[in-house]
């Protein structure tokens, strides 16, 4: 790589011998200031320069250079005849961004100013400015409408959930994701540095993807070269992360202390005397009464990451090309971790002209992700990190690895490689043929023809081996450590392989018609498209290897030896097609329609029909706003109603189908019999989910174009939701049912954008808030006919499930004597209210909560400053409205949290904010859901901070390079959420034994040649 | 021309695109059987029946019925001493529940039930459509069927009492609000169930179908059912005060005595069926008793097995199933301490003699584990006795694989704890909290913190008849025939005859404690002590041991240990617990069913 940077700058070095004429001159803004970092290019030519930090240029061009072309981004291009001068000056102006933007619809692109849907954008070069190895982890903040959920940091599986708007339906909500115009391609692992922009369509203008697309679309547009010399980009990022958050479990000695109190509680003796207590708390006696902090033993304090990316851009007016590889690599946080990812990219898109009226696109993208883990999984490892018992030893005082809670997991050996590996590699390959045809005899009419064929082929490997953990039996006569190693997890190596090879093929057929009758433009779309998976894996075991030192299949032993395979197939089929009319661009309409068919469905409830209507209005374009509002000059009002469908369920809900146990019948020493069971019952009449999706809307700029504002009001509703009927049908009817179209859901709200971009002096800044408020609400549902109102679903929002509501602790015997209770129940136990008023504690008092874990407020602002060199910028986000339940395994089984040993009701600390030590759960309140454990998630987080400083051009300039910035960034640097302390609030696990998020620090540079 | 040929190309391309539409979209399922499919298979028809056997809840998992019983105590309890504590209510079924989180005991719920009940159905209405080219065979599985859906509704009914009788596949719109049947219904449903199954199918099973339900089995199953219907609980609903519906509970009048009569007919029916007998019923003298006794449940095959099922490990891949080393086992041994047997079990064993263990007894209490009934010595793991050779990294500690679950004292007030305690330096949190851990059941040659063994559970075997055969004579009176076939398994066991001069409620007492020392952790305890309804006795604290070697005044540890005695779990009793609570969930879906008395 090296070579090749060292050869191209010979090169470029050898262009400037072509000299024969010199221009200088500045570049400067309407205020005034100068404009650094401007590309000035001979036209039609690769001859070019860029203007230093003081705006200036100087250009040696070919004597018969006709034009000098200036450009740079959010500026307005300029082109300038030469002529016979040689000092050109120019004045730049500000791009009046927003409305001449190009932004990506389905099938096709439209001009900002004459789009009428619901519609926001991100840009590639925000986004990477989180240094997250998963592109899905950069949208919270961004995207005004795009509710996000980071609910595990584990390299490899640190995908962000994403919603649009909230939740609508109960089923599958992820919306469709559409990459460079083919839709199921992965969002996560594409190299950031690739993403031109990302949109994503909230209204009905998503009805043109029809089903799939209820849940919205995300669209991402990958870079294509421009015409211009090879431009050359290089990123390297060193990175360093560790967990947002990891809680404050109890120490040895308060451990010890509330295991004393389980014992009395029971019954029994205390087990701890007070002797043993005291060297818990004074760590005399290492070996025996030891003090561990088990988050500290296996984490370290900071893993490091990379991320390098290398890319080609240019192009002449009949071929242009982008080429790029990128490779990352995560290591996972424990210590001589076992869990790595590593990711290999190659991107090239092509775009040609073959003829006038012929242009082909095609674009070859590939990756290898490649997931290392410890045999062991990361729910494993943290679940024995968080129930480590500090009262025993990770590792004994001389280096060796103490014993395991149980499946021989020590949470510092089971991290590492000790326990074998398991190596998940996929290799992705993306691909995308277009051929587009300007029809010579119709003027506006073109056809054009797209094949994009993606493979996916995955080499799964895991080999276990033993590992050996030690126990500790007193002193010998000598006072040296009676040690025994122990083997564990499995007596002899064993491995599993699996491949999985997946195809996808997308062909669609499109013809576009586009004219201007006098002021009036009419645009035309139809299309057909095909879109076909099919798949294939097959996996094999073996046992009993002699050694470990050889991990392939020859050499396990025969007994017990596995295989398996399966395969599945799917096909959808669309007709869709767009209408686009404007006057003037005043008054603009859209009408989108999709005529979809879906494998999921029984053959004659397979298609179904969903059009969409989309009305704008430029009132700025009138002149009595001309007139009179001059300030904002432009005003556009938008309303858009129309119907998508969802067809995310499970395959097969139409047919009456059976399936094969996992486990077999054995009727004799030997013999295994296959176990066949039904599916389910079948609904023939299954069919689409219907959304239907209102939404209203403006976007203005005011004081030439400095201030925007974008706002949505949405009203949807979803029917004929798919959902089970198992509210109502009892249990000994024995039935597994398939899914019906029976629920009626709302979901309304609004979201916001408002930016403000100016400068001062030399300082250039923006500003930006956005904002999305989403409540839903269950209209019609399938209830339990006995159940008491309050713990019906219909008026409350989805995934909200039924809880006892805990009003207090009792204080004493006098409290339970007093009111209803939990048979059984004890000082110290949670108060039940006693909803029903029956006098009694039972299933009917318990009532609906209306929250769950995704907020119903999201919110992010972002700041970017630049002065000369200098660039800053900063995004804080926030959510609010969502809950956790936290009910960690504590106990016997494991370590309490400390605020619970702090909190604690005792007979001595009566007015405790926490029950009493509980063991498990043999206490009524652990195992019955109720809502003391829920805790708000409500926070603000730092989610980015960068900061960079460009080398002046004039020095980069010496060594042939044409920009040199060195930045430093950071991701979910601080987080603030006031009731809950102890975990990141958006991670999932409700007992904590999850993977945690990350933070990350992360130094980069980036050269352009 | 150019131009045209590449507008030909897109063109065709709408037409492959748009062509396949009608076919295109009919994709078959590749991983399941259309149903269609299934109905004419017999092959296919035979692993629809071998799931419903995958049902049947089987005793090897972690948490046993034993610890809902006076047998066991769980070491890590899982919400069992709930069960013990008379705990459980419509609102919280605990361990009963569907959604309790180990994966074994789901199947003895009324949910698993009921969905492999409807297999029962849909095979019943299917299978008259299908033709078989050996007819034998589908009378097979049409027979093991009828046994099945008895087996399914036995179980009910013996944990709620009458339930909702459903012999009807449903399909989506079908009213599904069916009203509990009562007891009598239900018994008459299941013995007829086990009668047709008794008609279709061989008297036993043999090679590879040696798994599958035979005549010798449905008849089991009908005298189980039987004694069950003529035992106190189901004749006797005075104890559900105030309940309106005791037709749902029990009997309401009728001849108890006829019910005795069937109970002993049935039993009498597997005997003469002759397919069975007892494993090494007629020892020589010293022949060990003990290890026979123990092989029992050692061996894959015996002489006695009715209906068992089989287990490979290769295939046993629920972490909660078919390793009962593992789970109980003790901890110094890596494995789990698991079910411990109680001290009111271990006492209950009788001495070698046939009298009474009694810790009151200065003999018996300095060296209570001497002379007791061999089964003992199979069944319980205690201190001192011999085991399998400790894993490699304890054996340093005890070359000898002796069970070590008392406390040795050493000089300078130190206390060493044995490697099988709540001390141990081995997974002390595994450790026994009574004394005791379980050794019946598990194959001593298998390293249980790696391996599964592969034994066979049984559900039914011979000896259970012999004793429901003499349960019922001695309930008719005729103590001698009692007293007769009782011998029979005291014999085997190397313990003497029952007196002749016993009878009546002496008698009855003996047989009630000879079917607990036999047929301990069969999961037949659980439903005994509500039958005979003396669980409120029994369940009452349990007891432990405690072993203490003490120091002596040399200063050497003594060699004989002490023994003292404690409680380490408490229990209590209430009637609502001779029957599980319906779930309210379940009753408020469903506003015909009638909740079971005093929930």
């Amino acid at each position: 790589m090296l070579l090749s940077l060292v050869l191209l700058m010979v090169l470029m070095t050898g262009m400037a011998f072509a000299q024969q004429k010199s221009i200088t001159g500045k570049v400067t803004e309407e205020s005034g200031a100068s404009v650094p970092g401007v590309s000035v290019l001979v036209k039609g030519t690769t001859t070019g320069t860029v203007t230093d930090v003081d705006g200036n240029y100087r250009l040696n061009v070919p004597a018969n250079s006709q034009v000098l072309s200036f450009s740079f981004v959010g500026m307005v291009s300029l082109e300038m005849p030469i002529g016979q001068k040689t000092v050109i000056n120019v004045v730049m102006k500000t791009e009046t961004t927003g409305i001449e933007e190009v932004i990506a619809i389905g099938y096709g692109t439209q001009r900002k100013v004459t789009s009428t849907g619901s519609i926001s954008l991100a840009k590639g070069e925000d986004l990477i400015k989180s240094p997250t190895m998963n592109v899905s982890n950069s949208l919270e903040g961004r995207l005004p409408g795009l509710v996000t959920l980071t609910t595990s940091g584990e390299p490899g599986y640190d995908g962000t959930t994403l919603r649009i708007r909230g939740v609508n339906t109960l089923g599958n909500n992820n919306p469709l994701i559409v990459v460079d115009g083919v839709p199921g391609r992965s969002l996560e692992r594409i190299d950031p540095s690739t993403i031109e922009n990302i949109s994503v369509l909230k209204d009905a203008s998503a009805a043109i993807y029809g089903a799939q697309a209820a849940n919205g679309v995300i669209l991402i547009i990958t870079k294509r070269g421009k015409v211009g010399k090879p431009t050359i980009s290089a990123n390297f990022n060193q990175g360093y992360s560790r967990p947002t958050r990891i809680p404050k479990m109890a120490n040895a000695f308060e451990y010890a202390t509330l295991l004393n109190e389980i014992d009395t509680y029971a019954g029994n003796n205390p087990r701890f005397n007070t002797d043993q207590l005291n060297k818990y708390q004074d760590g005399s006696d290492q070996w025996n009464n030891p003090n561990t902090d088990w988050f500290k033993e296996t984490l370290k304090p900071w893993s490091k990451q990379s991320y390098t990316n290398m890319s080609v851009s240019g192009g002449s007016e009949n071929m242009k090309y982008f080429v790029s590889v990128g490779a990352k690599s995560q290591d996972g946080f424990y210590y001589n971790s076992g869990t790595k990812y590593n990711q290999y990219d190659l991107r090239s898109n092509l775009d040609g002209n073959i003829n006038k009226y012929i242009s082909i696109g095609v674009d070859i993208s590939g990756r290898m992700e490649d997931r290392n883990f410890p045999t062991r999984s990361a729910g494993d490892i943290f679940r024995m990190v968080m129930r480590g018992k500090p009262i025993y030893n990770a590792y004994w005082p001389n280096g060796l690895p103490g014993p395991d809670i149980e499946y021989g997991n020590n949470p510092v050996v089971v991290s590492t490689k000790a326990t074998g590996y398991d190596r998940d590699k996929w290799y992705v390959l993306n691909s995308n043929f277009k051929l587009n045809i300007k029809i010579p005899w119709i003027q506006g009419m073109s056809l054009s023809g797209n094949a994009a064929l993606d493979k996916g082929f995955r080499f799964h490997k895991n080999f276990q081996i033993p590992w050996y953990l030690y126990s500790f039996s007193g002193m010998d006569a000598n006072n040296q450590p009676i040690m025994q190693k122990g083997k564990k997890g499995v007596d002899d190596p064993r491995l599993t392989e699996d491949m999985t090879d997946n195809m996808n093929i997308l062909l669609n057929g499109i013809v576009n018609y586009e004219r201007k009758f006098g002021d009036h433009n009419v645009k035309l779309m139809v299309g057909i498209e095909s879109i076909k998976g099919s798949g294939d894996n097959f996996s094999g075991f073996r046992r009993y290897f002699l050694s470990s030192t050889i991990d392939q299949m020859f050499a396990g032993g025969d007994k017990e030896k596995n295989t398996n395979g399966s395969a599945y197939k799917n096909a959808r089929l669309n007709y869709f097609g767009r209408v686009n009319y404007d006057y003037k661009e005043k008054y603009l309409a859209e009408f989108v329609w999709r005529y979809q068919g879906s494998y999921i469905f029984d053959e004659n409830n397979r298609f179904g029909f969903f059009p969409g209507v989309s009305l704008g209005y430029r009132v700025s374009e009138e002149n009595f706003w001309k007139d009179n509002i001059k300030f904002i000059n432009n005003f556009k009002l938008r309303a858009s109603y129309g119907q998508t469908g969802n067809d995310q369920i499970d395959e097969w809900q139409y047919l009456s189908s059976y399936g094969f146990n996992n486990n077999v019948f054995i009727t004799n020493t030997n013999i295994a019999n296959k176990a066949l069971y039904e599916s389910r019952i079948p609904n023939k009449n299954v069919t689409w989910e219907v959304a239907n999706q209102g939404d209203i809307g403006f976007d203005a700029e005011l004081f030439d174009s400095k201030f925007l504002v974008t706002a949505d009001y949405f009203d949807y509703r979803r029917s004929q939701i798919l959902w089970w009927k198992n509210a109502s049908v009892p249990v000994s009817a024995g039935l597994t049912l398939p899914r019906e179209n029976i629920g009626k859901v709302s979901n309304k709200g609004f979201d916001f954008n408002v930016e403000y971009r100016n400068s001062l002096n030399d300082i250039k800044y923006q500003v930006s808030l956005n904002g999305g408020y989403q409540k839903n609400k269950i209209v019609f549902w399938d209830e339990t006919p006995g159940a008491p109102d309050y713990q019906l679903s219909t008026g409350h929002p989805m995934n909200t499930s039924l809880y006892y509501k805990a009003i207090g602790i009792f204080k004493d015997q006098a409290a339970v004597d007093k009111y209803p209770h939990w048979t059984n129940a004890r000082p110290g136990d949670i108060i039940f209210e006693d909803v029903s008023l029956d006098g009694k504690i039972d299933a009917n008092d318990r009532v609906r909560i209306d929250k769950n874990d995704i907020p119903t407020f999201t919110t992010g602002l972002a700041v970017n400053v630049q002065w000369k060199g200098f660039d800053f910028s900063v995004l804080l986000v926030g959510s609010t409205g969502a809950v956790r339940y936290i009910n960690t395994e504590s106990g016997e089984i494991g370590n309490f949290l400390k605020d619970f040993y702090d909190n604690r009701w005792t007979p001595e600390n009566t007015d405790a904010s926490y029950p009493r030590t509980y063991n498990r759960d043999n206490v009524y309140w652990r195992p019955q859901q109720n809502t003391f454990w829920q805790h708000k998630t409500d926070n603000i987080r730092l989610k980015n901070i960068e900061l960079g400083y460009s080398i002046p051009a004039y020095l980069c300039q010496k060594v042939g390079i044409q920009k040199l910035r060195l930045y430093m960034n950071g991701y979910n640097m601080f987080t603030f959420s006031p009731d809950l302390k102890d975990f990141d609030p958006e991670q999932a696990r409700n007992d904590g034994q999850g993977y945690p998020l990350q933070k990350i620090a992360n130094f980069g540079i980036n050269v352009t040649f | 021309m150019k131009n045209k040929s590449y507008i030909l190309i897109v063109l065709t391309f709408f037409l492959l695109t748009g062509s396949c539409k009608k076919d295109f979209l009919t994709v078959t399922p590749l991983d399941q059987y259309a149903e269609d499919g299934v109905w004419k298979d017999p092959a296919l028809i035979q692993s629809f029946v071998n799931n419903i056997y995958l049902g049947i809840p089987h005793g090897f998992s972690a948490l046993m019925l034993s610890s809902c019983a006076d047998e066991s105590m769980a070491v890590w309890d899982w919400e069992s001493s709930n069960v013990t504590n008379s705990l459980l209510t419509p609102s919280y079924l605990g361990i009963f529940d569907l959604n309790f989180w180990t994966s074994k005991m789901r199947y003895i719920t009324w949910d698993t039930s009921y969905k492999n009940i409807r297999a029962c159905n849909i095979f019943l209405e299917k299978i008259e459509g299908v033709t078989f080219d050996d007819k034998n065979f589908k009378d097979q599985l049409t027979g093991e069927v009828h046994f099945l859906r008895a087996y399914y509704y036995h179980q009910l009914t013996s944990l709620y009492g009458g339930v909702p009788i459903i012999t009807k596949a449903y399909i989506l719109n079908d009213d599904f609000l069916a009203p509990r049947n009562t007891y009598d219904e239900c018994i008459k449903f299941v013995t007829e169930e086990c009668d047709k199954a008794a008609a279709l199918l061989p008297a036993s099973q043999s090679g590879n179908n040696k798994g599958r339900a035979s005549k010798a089995a449905a008849l089991t199953l009908k005298s189980r059912t039987l004694l069950y219907a003529a035992s106190d609980l189901a004749n006797n609903t005075t104890w559900a005060t105030g309940f309106s519906k005791p037709e749902l509970i029990g009997y309401v009048g009728g001849d108890r005595t006829a019910r005795w009569k069937a109970a002993k007919d049935a039993a009498k029916a597997v005997i003469d069926l002759g397919a069975n007998s007892l494993y090494k019923a007629n020892p020589v003298l010293n022949e060990n008793t003990s290890k026979n006794y123990g092989d029992i449940f050692l061996l894959t095959e015996t002489s006695e097995d009715i209906w068992v099922r089989f287990v490979l490990a290769q295939y046993e891949n629920d972490w909660d199933n078919g390793n009962p080393g593992l789970f109980n086992g003790p901890n110094g041994w890596h494995n789990w301490g698991g079910n411990t047997p109680i001290g009111q079990l271990v006492d209950d064993y009788e001495m070698i003699d046939g009298s009474k263990f009694d810790w009151n007894n200065p003999v018996h209490k300095a060296s209570p584990y001497e002379n007791r009934d061999p089964r003992f010595y199979a069944s319980i793991l205690y201190n001192g006795a011999k085991w399998r050779p400790r894993p490699a990294d304890v054996k340093d500690l005890d070359p000898n694989g002796i069970v070590q679950t008392g406390f040795y004292e050493k000089p300078g007030n130190v206390v060493k704890a044995g490697l099988d305690t709540k001390k141990s330096p081995i997974e002390d949190w595994n450790g026994t909290s009574t004394g005791y851990y379980l050794k019946k059941f598990i194959d001593p040659n298998v390293d249980a913190q790696y391996f599964k063994q592969e034994i066979p559970w049984r559900f039914m075997r011979y000896t259970e008849v012999i004793l429901n055969y003499a349960e019922a004579c001695i309930a008719l009176g005729q103590e001698t025939e009692a007293k007769t076939y009782l011998n029979m398994i005291r014999k085997r066991a190397g313990m003497p005859d029952i007196p002749a001069s016993e009878t009546g409620l002496l008698l009855l007492n003996r047989y009630r404690n000879e079917r607990r020392i036999e047929l301990a952790y069969e999961e037949q305890r659980y439903f005994d002590v509500r039958r005979w309804m003396i669980a409120p006795q029994v369940y009452t604290n349990a007891k432990a041991v405690n072993i203490l070697y003490k120091l002596l005044p040399d200063n050497t540890t003594s060699a004989t240990p002490t023994y003292s005695l404690s409680t380490v779990q408490q229990r209590s009793w209430k009637n609502s617990h001779y029957y599980l609570p319906i779930k309210l969930d379940e009753i408020n879906k469903n506003k015909n069913l009638i909740q079971n008395p005093l929930y």
